[in-house]
């Protein structure tokens, strides 16, 4: 069976490799076929692991020795268990899909090699990230994720903003990252290794107030990939890379990757339930906060990159309050559907030239059928409509927050489903129905080539049934991680789906009566609370005043006055002050006899002074 | 194999007199001959070297001025061999992409003399000896500078000479005073660092005499407010200078910190340890800021040197195996990336004469493969994992942390600093629109610059994947150097703090 593990792993990384030769060359079409192959092998193989995995039967391989030193020991390990073959099928399954998509999606770039090198090179880091079986190797898969991200986002990097959003992704994550090494390091200095096993093993022995420590720092890490407030600028901004890397990296998988940590340290945050309630209450919060900002935003990406923020939120109340399976489905089905949202919203964009503005689109329904209907699932799945995939795990979330008694979360959670369904149908409304905006403007839309769409439909597929896999899903993962168990009455379960439902199908209808009007007069641009939304609650500009303004004046300061004016001068006056002194001096030797002579006489007065002084004591 | 050492030292000189004799159009073959055979020597060095040894081996000691207990004494151990194999590594691979023509035969031979000191410095076991070299390595260096940089060279190279220099002359105060004591207490005289070890001194005396040491090392690696003369030096230097000077004169002074300070005197700089790690914090924050400040592409490399030696020194006065065997293994990681890194600024700039980042802009799409490499480096240094500055960085760091993790956090923010400048450089010299038009013609990197930048990338990511050769010999050593301190230590606090610095577990 490893080798079913090494190929699932190694396979993206082979293909990343190849398609880097030809970076700089001209398009060459089997890069994209070969890419995609190799990591459809990859899925190929991972769904072989997936039957292999049980309760008895996990894998777990150490390649080799990576950093050992004094009593440290870091090896290369993976480990195939429960919750890792889970994420290993979830991503490269959705990699698989973005690549063949990208095939179509890039066809036209002049730099189509080098993207799927770097495509295929972010598949093999998300696979480190999710297989390693010690918190290094899942630090190098974290800090691999991020690099790949600086790199796609950055992919059309002769644009400004396209760098300055690669830049902010990376730093942001970095700041984080300082937050996880610490965590990483208290981990070493109690326990003594990295190991998964052996850290979860002897966690228990630590003192209460150590391991809040170790999971704090932990999920600083995990705020940052995740982008959670007060990180989650970056994703946002993030868009700027090509589409399929938004549905690729900023939904389905690498922002996941904090939930993810969280998960798979379930034995740590167990203990600290504190922790985990804070964790939550951010998550909810953070549920709320996005999607506020999803309902004003006219640019289709950044809709559908808050609504990410949104849902990430939703998991980590899940993954908070201790229901890490629930968490886990809900970031499996939440890849699928998220990701097809954003590989159609990639096909309207390519329709409308790379238009992005909602406005400008409208009635597109005509032109492109089959990306409207795509889209309309996802979105059905996003706002939680039984029977898609969102409706399972969503509910189940609400249903926690319920059962732990943080009423005031479950509401949050209760407004942002509400939230969740209008944008979403506000978004499919304002594109594909209504007044075809876009024939004024000129646009001539086409649907995307036949190969695309079909590439989508497995994930439209999975957007429907993924819900139906719960039970097996339940029963399969808890064999590792806790089960959660609900005291909530039956009836009170019930009311709760009727309410949560009924908020959503009010939602959508709301959305769909609006927006077929027309939707809201230009009234609204001219409220406060609309000007606040729409700027994204004055947020970039706070860090863009208060930080990076400041920053950069300071450095500036440093270098100018500090160590030009101060340290520096320092220097050079002393060096100048011995030429002087040697200067001045110089004069004494004039070469006047009667002038030495008196210096002669005045120098050996001094001399005998001193031996008068010095003399030494009888 | 018997003199394998003093050939590895005095090779490159002997060859570089020769070169005298050579025709200046074939000197530079000559050079890189001379410099490929050094760094053969230095590998076959390694091959002979015994991983089971964690003390000194292949020792060759001759007496000198027996009255005075000076001899030659050369001698290798994990920490030293691989500082004398990056210097071998970086002078040839200097060599490879050196590309000034002006009075070519004399620099060659002020390289390779300059070889010989570098190498002199790490194998040297007698102090005077140590001494000899150290000082005599800045008479080359501040040839090279003087005489082939640019406008401002000749005072960058003054300073240079003058400011180390003075830094030294307490130093050797101090040589003279530990082998008076030592005499003193034995009654022979020595100056063999190996027969220093075995003297415990008093603690009063530890702190004058740590303190004598510190400012030459200081100045040398540069610690801050000392640092002053490195942006001028490298601001000025030709390509070739500021390789060796970042790559590997720098580390003579962190060398000196794990070879000299730590051992003779553990008490005092477990005495030191906290206020030394404040300044390496500064150093780390206010480098990595003055760093994002600039406009030269060039000095923005030289402060993030400034700044990566910041966390060198924290790694070093952890005191515990992880830590100084992360700062010994950042020595190097960062000799290599810096170097690339120098070596690319001056690729750079000897096609447009300008090293300003306003100048640049959309590089990627006329130099890819420049970039390319660029960015490799550009990770290494911001220390990525599975590149080679991630190991040291992080084992640096994490050594720390045992000691005071509040320190450790603030000087951590030089990962965040880090890639904010090295970020910033590299959007604003290669993103963007390629709008200079004297950037649109450039040429990407020819034969000559790959030849000396490959086998850079090439260990930038085999010792990031692969560190395990490298890093097991300077464990070990550092782990016998450790053990050295532990006997020698005279409070029972500093025993306290060595111990837990070196265990796990205990809770905050």
């Amino acid at each position: 069976m490893e080798k079913y593990l090494y190929i699932t792993l190694f396979a993206p990384l082979v293909g990343s490799l190849i398609a880097a030769f030809f970076a700089a060359k001209p398009k060459e079409l089997y890069t994209g076929i070969l890419t995609s192959a190799l990591v459809g092998i990859s899925f190929l193989s991972s769904i072989v692991l997936l039957n292999y995995v049980d309760a008895d039967t996990i894998l777990h391989v150490k390649m080799m020795d990576w950093i050992s030193v004094g009593n440290l020991s870091i090896p290369f390990g993976f480990v195939v268990d429960q919750v890792s073959i889970i994420m290993m099928v979830t991503v490269t399954f959705v990699s698989t899909i973005v690549h063949i998509y990208s095939i179509g999606y890039m066809e036209h770039d002049k730099s189509f090699n080098r993207f799927f090198s770097y495509l295929s090179a972010f598949v093999f880091s998300m696979l480190i990230l999710v297989m390693s079986d010690n918190f290094i190797g899942l630090f190098i898969g974290w800090e691999g994720v991020g690099l790949c991200s600086w790199m796609l986002i950055g992919f059309w990097y002769h644009k400004q903003s396209a760098s300055w959003a690669a830049n902010e992704a990376f730093i942001m994550n970095r700041i984080a990252d300082l937050g996880m090494l610490m965590g990483l390091f208290l981990i070493y200095w109690e326990i003594g290794s990295f190991q998964y096993d052996i850290v979860f093993a002897n966690i228990l022995n630590l003192n209460i107030n150590t391991v809040t420590w170790i999971g704090s720092f932990l999920f600083i890490g995990a705020m940052g990939k995740s982008a959670q407030f007060p990180f989650h600028t970056w994703l946002a901004d993030a868009m700027e890379g090509p589409t399929p890397v938004s549905a690729l990296i900023h939904a389905a998988t690498m922002v996941t990757a904090g939930v993810y940590l969280i998960i798979r340290a379930s034995d740590i945050y167990f203990l600290i339930p504190d922790v985990g309630y804070v964790i939550a209450s951010l998550g909810a919060f953070v549920a709320v906060f996005a999607a506020s900002m999803a309902l004003v935003n006219r640019d289709l990406k950044r809709i559908i990159a808050y609504s990410t923020l949104s849902q990430l939120g939703y998991m980590f109340v899940a993954a908070g309050l201790g229901a890490y399976w629930i968490a886990l489905f809900h970031l499996m089905t939440h890849a699928f559907f998220k990701s097809l949202l954003f590989l159609g919203a990639g096909n309207v964009m390519h329709a409308m030239n790379d238009e992005l503005d909602i406005k400008k689109m409208g009635g597109l329904y005509q032109s492109m059928r089959a990306t409207a209907i795509l889209m309309t699932i996802a979105s059905i799945a996003l706002a939680g409509i039984y029977p898609f995939a969102g409706f399972f795990s969503k509910d189940k979330i609400l249903e926690v927050a319920f059962n732990h008694e943080a009423y005031l979360l479950w509401f949050a959670l209760f407004i942002g489903a509400g939230m969740t369904a209008f944008y979403s149908f506000r978004l499919v409304m304002m594109v594909f129905f209504g007044e075809q905006v876009h024939k004024r403007l000129g646009f001539h839309p086409h649907e995307a080539r036949p190969f695309v769409i079909y590439a989508l439909t497995p994930l439209a597929l999975l957007s429907i049934v993924a819900g139906f896999l719960e039970y097996s899903f339940h029963a399969f993962v808890i064999d590792l991680l806790r089960d959660y168990k609900f005291t909530l009455d039956h009836s009170v379960g019930w009311m709760l789906i009727v309410a949560t439902t009924a908020i959503a199908l009010s939602g959508i209808a709301f959305a769909v009566y609006k927006y077929k009007r027309g939707g809201f007069g230009a009234g609204v641009e001219s409220l406060g609370i609309y000007k606040l939304l729409v700027n994204q609650y004055y947020i970039p500009q706070f860090y863009n005043n208060a930080i990076l303004k400041p920053f950069a004046a300071i450095s500036t300061f440093f270098w100018k006055q500090i160590d030009l004016k101060i340290v520096d001068a320092t220097v050079d006056l002393i060096g100048k002050m011995f030429y002087n002194a040697g200067g001045k001096t110089r004069q004494i030797q004039s070469g006047n006899l009667s002038s030495m002579l008196r210096w002669m006489v005045a120098g050996i007065a001094v001399m005998l002074v001193l031996a008068i002084i010095l003399r030494p004591m009888v | 194999m018997d003199y394998i050492l003093s050939l590895v030292v005095f090779f490159p000189i002997v060859a570089g007199s020769f070169a005298f004799l050579v025709d200046a159009k074939s000197v530079r073959v000559f050079g890189i001959a001379v410099a490929i055979i050094e760094f053969f020597l230095s590998i076959v060095l390694w091959l002979g070297f015994d991983y089971g040894i964690d003390g000194m081996q292949m020792v060759e000691h001759f007496s000198l001025i027996s009255q005075f207990g000076m001899s030659y004494y050369l001698a290798v151990d994990g920490i030293s061999l691989f500082l004398v194999i990056l210097s071998t590594f970086m002078t040839m691979v200097a060599l490879f992409a050196l590309s000034i023509e002006k009075d070519i035969k004399n620099l060659i031979i002020a390289v390779l003399f300059l070889e010989t000191t570098m190498v002199g410095v790490f194998l040297s076991l007698d102090i005077i000896l140590f001494y000899l070299f150290w000082e005599a390595s800045l008479v080359p260096m501040l040839y090279i500078i003087g005489a082939w940089g640019s406008e401002r060279r000749i005072y960058a190279a003054i300073k240079f000479f003058l400011y180390t220099f003075a830094g030294s002359v307490l130093m050797l105060v101090g040589i003279l005073y530990m082998g008076h004591l030592y005499y003193e207490t034995t009654g022979i005289w020595s100056f063999a660092i190996t027969d220093w070890y075995q003297m415990v001194l008093p603690f009063n005396l530890q702190l004058w005499l740590f303190g004598a040491f510190f400012l030459a090392f200081a100045i040398k690696v540069p610690m801050f407010p000392f640092h002053t003369w490195l942006p001028y030096a490298h601001g000025q230097a030709p390509t070739i200078g500021s390789v060796l000077l970042a790559a590997v004169m720098l580390k003579m002074g962190t060398y000196g910190f794990v070879r000299f300070s730590l051992p003779l005197f553990p008490d005092a700089s477990i005495y030191f340890m906290i206020p030394i790690a404040i300044i390496a914090t500064v150093m780390v924050i206010y480098a990595a800021m003055v760093a994002y400040a600039q406009e030269d592409m060039k000095q923005v490399i030289a402060y993030s040197s400034i700044s990566h030696m910041g966390v060198i020194i924290l790694g070093t006065f952890a005191m515990n195996t992880e830590g100084i065997s992360g700062s010994i293994f950042m020595m190097i990681s960062h000799g290599i990336v810096s170097g690339a890194l120098f070596m690319l600024v001056g690729v750079i700039y000897e096609r447009r004469h300008t090293k300003m980042m306003r100048e640049f802009g959309g590089l990627a799409s006329v130099m890819p493969s420049f970039a390319t490499i660029y960015a490799i480096m550009l990770m290494g240094s911001v220390g990525l994992p599975l590149t080679i500055g991630f190991i040291g960085e992080f084992l640096s760091l994490m050594g720390f942390y045992r000691i005071d993790w509040i320190i450790t956090m603030i000087a951590g923010t030089g990962i965040i600093l880090g890639a904010v400048y090295m970020l910033s450089l590299y959007k604003r010299s290669f993103f963007g629109p390629l709008v200079n038009d004297e950037n649109k013609k450039l040429k990407d990197l020819n034969f000559k610059e790959y030849s000396a930048l490959i086998p850079l990338v090439f260990l930038v990511i085999l010792l990031g994947i692969y560190p395990k050769p490298v890093l097991d010999p300077i464990s070990s050593s550092v782990k016998n150097m450790i053990r050295i301190m532990d006997k020698k230590v005279i409070n029972k606090e500093s025993k306290e703090i060595l111990y837990k610095a070196n265990s796990i577990g205990g809770g905050r």
